[in-house]
């Protein structure tokens, strides 16, 4: 069993900031003394306004006492793309001691009705822009109380206590099944996958964020927008990704917190205009959320920014891991943050602690458990030295009738290593026979193929050698070279074939 | 810039996107119907969005290249555009 310690991360980090990185228990704890150490700085521009830390408590504050009227609910959702709005609305409930769930934005109607019936809230919080998509629920739910997200007071409504152990956010995940579901975090754990989120990053405090992911993700929540308002940085609200190079530019932003599909698409942009896209003065690229290829991590070092992997879930109030040693293990996702303990069973990571959530709302949680540990899904390893790497997920295993199990993201790992592989999927296919066999496509990275003479036949040879490499039982009896991109998730994942799951 | 000049910088910016579209693209004349023969994923629209975008200088409002059938109708967007 791993128990890292906060220890492990001094290193990277000079004292003075080490020393800094400190705990919470609740996030009125860590709001109270983001308000008390910096009023007067920004912590959020959104459509051209910039909002102090003070302001943002000021609207906040107000918020609560359109909350408050009528007595405070114990529940509430909150349904909006990404702007100012959500983000004080959201503070506003967590802060009197509502548990908010973070609703997509793409949501259906049918489904706004559906999470406020399963989840069991007395209010919903909406964005006006999707009023439209409120209405089934305000019929079919009539003690429900519907909010615009504009609403305000003229009064405002002081903070209530909560303890660590209250619940304080709902997040969506796809969870280890693949059905749609809602983590319950705790105030404990939204605060440890805050803090941790510090550790192993050379500058980390006083920075500025764009934020392009959405809110609704664990991801953006609490890696982007909490960490970033408890290391007093300056949040930019990106309200339109294709709008993310021009705010970068403008912005300049010293972090981003990416998926790796944005990261990649930032760098064949800058190659292709010559230019910094994601700004003159960006030095570390925070990347998750799927596997990071190790030609993301060098060729962004040689524009001067550090993109560090790391490791999370939903469950895990997101962050697990974050390898501060991206140059010299760039296929690891790092060391663990603290207040965990990890262990490995038959290959699958397994994880308790002070980040874990509460368990699914409105789910039997029984398959998601051990003793007491929560089984993640993935299959892991960890070196001599501590550091974890991600070899797939169970779900995914082909087994072959020879009864060999193969984890396709341990063989594609290997020709992701290739420069001009950009993804690659292993699946279980059938021949001219209708025999199982393995096949592997893979998607070429445009901007490597420049430099070849016959870039087909040396991609083949290429692809060919390093299967003939492999175990005679995890290699791919075919591999196709892709014209076009795999189909995408909304998280901008590889849509995986339905016969590998 | 004339219409042919146009053309021939979206056809550059196809490449780009994907060197695996060059036969695709040298073929492709005003009525090609772009995400029939391109199939572009989420990240490949935003790629071309942003690069049409920062090559012609120019601003989508409310528009992306997924509501344009063919490469006739960018031109005309773009050299409304540019007027």
């Amino acid at each position: 069993m791993i128990q890292p310690s906060r220890e492990a991360f001094r290193r990277f980090t000079d004292d003075e900031t080490f020393e800094r990185i400190r705990s919470f228990g609740t996030f009125q704890e860590m709001w109270a003394s983001c308000l008390s150490a910096y009023p007067e700085q920004t912590a959020i521009e959104d459509n051209g306004v910039r909002y102090t830390y003070a302001a943002l408590e000021d609207e906040a504050a107000a918020f609560r006492t359109v909350l408050a009227a009528g007595g405070a609910p114990k529940k509430v959702a909150v349904f909006g793309p990404n702007s100012f709005a959500l983000v004080k609305t959201l503070i506003g409930a967590v802060t009197l001691g509502c548990t908010a769930a973070v609703l997509p934005a793409q949501l259906p109607d049918m489904a706004v009705l559906g999470c406020c019936m399963k989840f069991g809230v007395e209010a919903l919080i909406y964005d006006p822009a999707l009023k439209d998509r409120v209405q089934l629920a305000a019929q079919k739910l009539p003690g429900l109380r519907l909010i615009a997200s504009d609403e305000t007071a003229a009064e405002k409504t002081a903070m209530r206590p909560v303890r660590p152990e209250d619940p304080c956010l709902i997040m969506f995940t796809g969870g280890t099944t693949g059905k749609s579901k809602g983590a319950l975090l705790s105030h404990r754990a939204v605060m440890e996958g805050t803090v941790n989120g510090c550790y192993g990053i050379p500058e980390i405090f006083g920075q500025r964020y764009l934020l392009i992911l959405p809110l609704s993700h664990v991801f953006g929540m609490i890696r982007n927008l909490f960490t970033s308002l408890y290391t007093g940085s300056d949040l930019f609200i990106c309200r339109n990704n294709k709008d993310m190079f021009r705010d970068a530019a403008m912005f300049r932003p010293t972090v981003l917190v990416a998926v790796p599909a944005i990261a990649e698409l930032a760098l064949t942009l800058s190659k292709k205009f010559g230019r910094m896209m994601l700004g003159a003065d960006l030095k570390t690229i925070i990347c998750g959320a799927a596997p990071v290829a190790p030609y993301l991590i060098a060729e962004y070092h040689k524009l001067g920014v550090e993109l560090y992997p790391g490791y999370g879930l939903t469950e895990s109030a997101n962050l697990v891991s974050g390898n501060p040693e991206n140059l010299t293990r760039p296929t690891s996702v790092g060391l663990p943050y603290p207040n965990q303990e990890l262990r490995i069973v038959d290959g699958e990571l397994w994880i308790r602690g002070a980040n874990m959530m509460d368990g699914y709302v409105g789910e039997d949680n029984a398959a998601a458990y051990s003793d007491g540990w929560f089984k993640t899904g993935d299959l892991a390893r960890f070196d001599d030295d501590g550091f974890l790497y991600i070899t797939g997920r169970i779900k995914e295993i082909i087994l072959l009738p020879n009864g060999e199990n193969v984890s396709p993201a341990e063989v594609e790992a290997h020709f992701n290593a290739l420069p001009f592989v950009q993804d690659s999927q292993l699946f279980e296919d059938v021949n001219a026979l209708g025999q199982p066999i393995l096949a592997l496509e893979i998607v070429p990275r445009a901007t490597e193929l420049g430099g070849m003479q016959d870039p087909q036949k040396e991609m083949t040879e290429a692809l060919q050698a390093v299967n003939r490499s492999l175990p005679t039982w995890q290699q791919a009896a075919k591999i196709t070279i892709r014209d076009k991109d795999f189909d995408r998730t909304p998280s901008m994942k590889i849509a995986r074939y339905q016969k590998c799951k | 810039m004339t219409r042919q000049e146009i053309i021939q910088e979206l056809k550059s910016i196809l490449i780009s996107a994907d060197e695996k579209n060059r036969p695709l693209v040298e073929g492709c004349t005003e009525q090609t119907n772009l995400m029939d023969t391109f199939g572009f994923s989420s990240v490949g629209i935003l790629y071309l969005v942003i690069a049409i975008e920062e090559t012609f200088q120019i601003r989508f409002e409310n528009t992306t290249v997924t509501d344009f059938e063919t490469l006739g109708s960018v031109v005309d967007y773009i050299e409304a555009k540019l007027k």
